[in-house]
């Protein structure tokens, strides 16, 4: 893909300058991964800019590392560097920056964004068995989450890096519809079929750019331990379900838990089904804009309350 | 479902100080009858209820979950029962899409002055958790 290389190119050459002239700390990146997945870049020096690479296989969200960034206590004697973090982002990515902005967890001032316009990205899990290396992306090696994308433009991006591409797709949440449509009991069948299978690796917690406690309610032992570590299925269901409750009305699907999960539960179908509802019912919608209100720290008067007595 | 007639619902109330509960009260006091099934947590407000307690109540063996608060624009903290509903609403919507009987989990609003009302929402309550039977998806069992 020309225009993939093309892109590279930029990215390098913006890492380079910021690096060079010493206006940030260091760039969060895409490197070579093995396999069929880039891995986190961390580059420090403007003559590493050559390892950062833009390719179907960025699929990950970075975020993550600037996020942990912004969270990490001072390590004894070390000083603070005012220097904002530069990263390298999706549009999909870029809607998780806008939602930690949102949350006060990233300080717009200490951050700068290289946004790359983009079109899709291949799913890893769909390139199993082919050959290492970077695919094109056609229909049968696109993520799930790049088919219903209606941002293909990064926010809040320092520098953009492609040409604008046109907003065509419009997302009808039909896999959640798909599962709308069940009766009630071949919903809890398949949710049952699916949520038993779940080991609880908390791969899906670790990997979420927006799950940030300090102190995680699934770790908490005392003053009360909220949730079993065994992974019968009511465990599961429970942490499943606190888990999508948590991050209701602030999901931006990014689908880094579905990626992660190495039992394929389809947790962006619950994800989706709260984006969906929060829109319905309240208009908000994840990582549209910073100045929006969040949508449980904020209320209307005009909420629905159907089935309130 | 339930298998014979002496079963009865475990339902968990969660009220709030300032309406429900003294609502609970004064039902209590007019000497008003409502089924005997409803244990009471009082919360300072029902904006103080996570999603996480109806579900852990639940999994610690409820049959339903009911959680009652001042009437929108009655809260003794302005703004509490708007920031439960939006909360408490997502959740019915949530558990419905996993199939896990919304009708197990209800919100009411009762001001201090409704004993009546009370009574009234912990009868029709009661009646549609029995009709649904023992809660077994969270407690992974019979119950």
């Amino acid at each position: 893909m020309p225009d993939a290389s093309a892109k590279e190119a930029q990215v390098r050459d913006i890492a380079r300058r910021w690096l060079a002239s010493g206006e940030v700390r260091y760039v969060i990146g895409y490197a070579a991964g093995r396999g069929n997945v880039a891995r986190a870049a961390f580059v420090r020096r403007a003559g590493d800019a050559d390892r950062l690479i833009w390719n179907p296989t960025c699929v990950n969200n970075l975020t993550l590392f600037l996020r942990e960034e912004m969270l990490r206590k001072l390590a004894k004697g070390e000083k603070p560097d005012p220097r904002p973090i530069g990263i390298v982002v999706k549009p999909c990515d870029s809607k998780t920056v806008v939602e930690l902005v949102k949350e006060h967890i990233v300080d717009p001032a200490r951050v700068r964004v290289i946004g790359l316009t983009c079109e899709g990205v291949c799913d890893p899990k769909k390139l199993v068995g082919t050959e290492v290396g970077p695919h094109a992306v056609t229909a049968d090696t696109i993520a799930d989450k790049c088919t219903v994308c209606r941002l293909h433009n990064p926010l809040m991006a320092d520098e953009v890096v492609g040409d604008e591409v046109p907003e065509t797709v419009e997302d009808d949440y039909s896999d959640v519809a798909e599962i709308e449509a069940m009766s009630p009991e071949e919903r809890w069948a398949y949710w049952e079929r699916q949520l038993s299978r779940c080991v609880r690796c908390y791969g899906c917690r670790e990997v979420c750019p927006l799950c940030y406690c300090a102190e995680c309610v699934f770790d908490r032992e005392k003053p009360y331990r909220w949730n079993e570590r065994t992974v019968q299925l009511p465990e599961n269901l429970w942490y499943h379900a606190v888990r999508a409750m948590h991050l209701a009305g602030r999901c931006i699907d990014c689908g880094e838990c579905e990626r992660v999960c190495p039992m394929d539960i389809p947790i962006r179908k619950l994800n989706r089904y709260l984006e969906k509802k929060a829109k319905e019912r309240y208009g908000v919608e994840a990582g549209r804009s910073a100045e929006d209100a969040p949508t449980f720290g904020s209320c209307d008067v005009d909420d629905p309350e159907e089935f309130i007595w | 479902m339930a298998e014979n007639d002496s079963w009865e619902p475990k339902i968990i109330g969660f009220l709030c100080n300032w309406c429900s509960y003294t609502g609970a009260d004064l039902a209590g006091t007019s000497r008003l009858q409502y089924p005997h099934n409803i244990r009471v947590i009082k919360v300072m407000c029902s904006g103080r209820v996570n999603p996480q307690f109806i579900l852990k109540a639940f999994q610690e063996g409820a049959d339903g979950v009911l959680v009652s608060g001042c009437h929108p624009g009655d809260c003794h903290y302005i703004k509490g029962n708007y920031h439960a509903r939006r909360k408490l609403t997502l959740l019915h919507d949530l558990m419905d899409y996993m199939g896990i009987d919304p009708g197990r989990f209800q919100v009411s609003w009762v001001s201090a002055s409704e004993g009546h009302k009370f009574a009234e929402v912990v009868t029709r309550f009661t009646e549609q958790v029995k009709a649904l039977g023992p809660q077994t998806k969270f407690t992974g069992g019979e119950a």
